[in-house]
């Protein structure tokens, strides 16, 4: 395999006597979706965090030279008291052309001239997408990108993301704890609680021990066979496509 | 002359460094970062004790404090104690040191209240000029630094993960606001210069569609208080400084009841 995107060797990360995160490796390589899984309080957004370096950790970290990251955090809208539209948001990051495409690829043409402060849930994880994909980003790092989404636009959007994999060729982090759908476009799957607890193909980590001790018999759950023979208008409503 | 010159000089120095103060309290009010403000000016009075007992000018003394204040409360531990206590600490013994310190200067122990308040009234012509030369420089700067301030303002943690959060633009940003609370102690006084950096963008906000209407109308709005709260105060012969903060104050009401009508209507 060719030279990772970002490898990460022994991370540690102490608050006091207790380790948030204790010797965790790990190694992501363009084309592939790694999906971070753990309980709430597992140290997913630590990781994240010291991944991006926002916070210090000891260990080192290795970027392949020239990286950009595309970032979507957890439900992140800009204060109210701002008043942005939607178009100048991303244009604060990307050129006019690299927006406005990046917003009709993930369909959101129509929030265009919306205010941030104004958009649904599944509208504003739409734009931060859009926004996040707009530079060409070797690498898409996406912290729950569905916090308090509804489930029907969830099997859609991580579609879409798959789908960006493809035509970006960039490698994609996904923290998640939407198990079921998350985990059938994964590559590969990281189980993380505060060490690496398991890591590997999507249906190796649910046969695992560790896996099964973490999220018991929801885990039985994570895999079920996925056909999506529609899709979903921003508002949710049906489209039916042929297949 | 039924207007002296006085007034003349407060109402060009208060209305220049409230204009000034407008878009640069946008970004206090987007990053919700107006208790910080609130602190480094209250470390300015401590800087201004300093600057008098030591000997030098006192706004030096009160911009070096505030910003050194500024510096060090963009990095407070977020640990056990939250990072908004830990700066309304170091501000509130900021303040009551700097109090302190003040009178036990005989010598200026009878101005307190102007380093509280403000005491516009007594602007010199070098203070004018001066207070005019920071405002026309904190404004050029703001517009120099807008791209790089709203995009910090606006992505947040993106910004910050991508690395497009310039340190030396956040550096500026708190260098700035520094400026104009050691400029701003003549005018409206430690205690008050906060409400020149809020007030006026709160009242622009429900007027505004884009950030750059919002900071126009916003320096519009403080420049407008000057006047109307030195009038005010001509009239019912009461405290300059305070008086323009109520102009303030009712530049946002009219502002905000106008914004209600209109969404009723």
């Amino acid at each position: 395999m060719s030279e990772p995107l970002i490898t990460a060797k022994h991370l540690s990360v102490r608050a006091g006597a207790m380790h948030i995160l204790n010797d965790v490796s790990l190694a992501i390589h363009a084309r592939e979706i790694v999906t971070l899984i753990g309980p709430n309080g597992s140290g997913k957004t630590t990781l994240l965090k010291a991944l991006l370096g926002l916070t210090p950790c000891r260990g080192e970290i290795v970027r392949r030279a020239g990286l950009k990251i595309g970032y979507v955090p957890q439900q992140f809208a800009p204060d109210p008291s701002l008043p942005i539209t939607v178009e100048r948001f991303l244009r604060l990051f990307a050129t006019p052309q690299e927006s406005a495409a990046a917003l009709g690829r993930v369909g959101a043409n129509e929030t265009r001239g919306r205010q941030m402060s104004a958009l649904s849930g599944g509208e504003l994880a739409r734009v931060l997408l859009a926004r996040a994909v707009a530079g060409h980003p070797g690498l898409l790092v996406l912290d729950e990108p569905l916090a308090g989404v509804d489930v029907v636009g969830e099997a859609a959007f991580y579609h879409m993301i798959a789908e960006l994999r493809d035509e970006l060729g960039c490698g994609i982090l996904l923290v998640s704890h939407d198990l079921h759908v998350v985990m059938g476009k994964a590559d590969r799957v990281i189980c993380l609680n505060h060490h690496v607890c398991c890591e590997g193909d999507a249906h190796d980590v649910v046969r695992d021990p560790a896996f099964q001790e973490l999220f018991g018999a929801r885990g039985e759950l994570a895999l079920y066979p996925h056909h999506h023979d529609h899709a979903h208008t921003l508002s949710g409503e049906a489209i039916h496509v042929d297949r | 002359m039924l207007i002296d010159d006085f007034l003349w000089r407060a109402a060009l120095g208060a209305g220049l460094l409230a204009a000034a103060c407008g878009p640069i309290g946008c970004f206090v009010l987007w990053r919700r970062l107006a208790y910080v403000g609130e602190s480094v000016a209250h470390i300015g009075l401590l800087g201004a004790a300093v600057g008098l007992l030591i000997g030098i000018n006192v706004v030096i003394g009160t911009a070096a404090l505030a910003i050194v204040a500024a510096l060090l409360m963009a990095r407070a531990p977020d640990r056990a104690i939250p990072a908004g206590t830990y700066v309304g600490i170091i501000g509130h013994i900021g303040l009551a040191l700097g109090f302190v310190v003040l009178a036990t200067m005989e010598t200026v122990r009878a101005d307190l209240l102007g380093y509280l308040f403000g005491d516009v009234l007594a602007l010199t012509a070098t203070d004018l000029v001066a207070i005019a030369a920071v405002s026309l420089f904190v404004l050029a700067a703001t517009a120099l630094l807008w791209r790089p301030l709203l995009r910090a303002a606006a992505g947040g943690p993106i910004a910050a993960a991508e690395g497009k959060n310039g340190t030396l633009v956040q550096t500026a940003f708190l260098v700035l606001i520094a400026l104009l609370v050691a400029f701003g102690l003549k005018v409206v006084g430690a205690l008050l210069i906060v409400a020149l950096l809020i007030i006026p963008p709160a009242a622009a906000r429900p007027f505004a569609r884009t950030p750059e209407a919002m900071a126009v109308l916003a320096a519009l709005a403080g420049a407008l208080a000057a006047p109307l709260g030195l009038v005010a105060a001509y009239w019912a012969d009461a405290p300059a400084g305070p008086c323009i903060v109520l102009a303030a104050g009712a530049i946002f009401a009219f502002s905000a009841a106008a914004a209600r009508i209109a969404r009723v209507a």
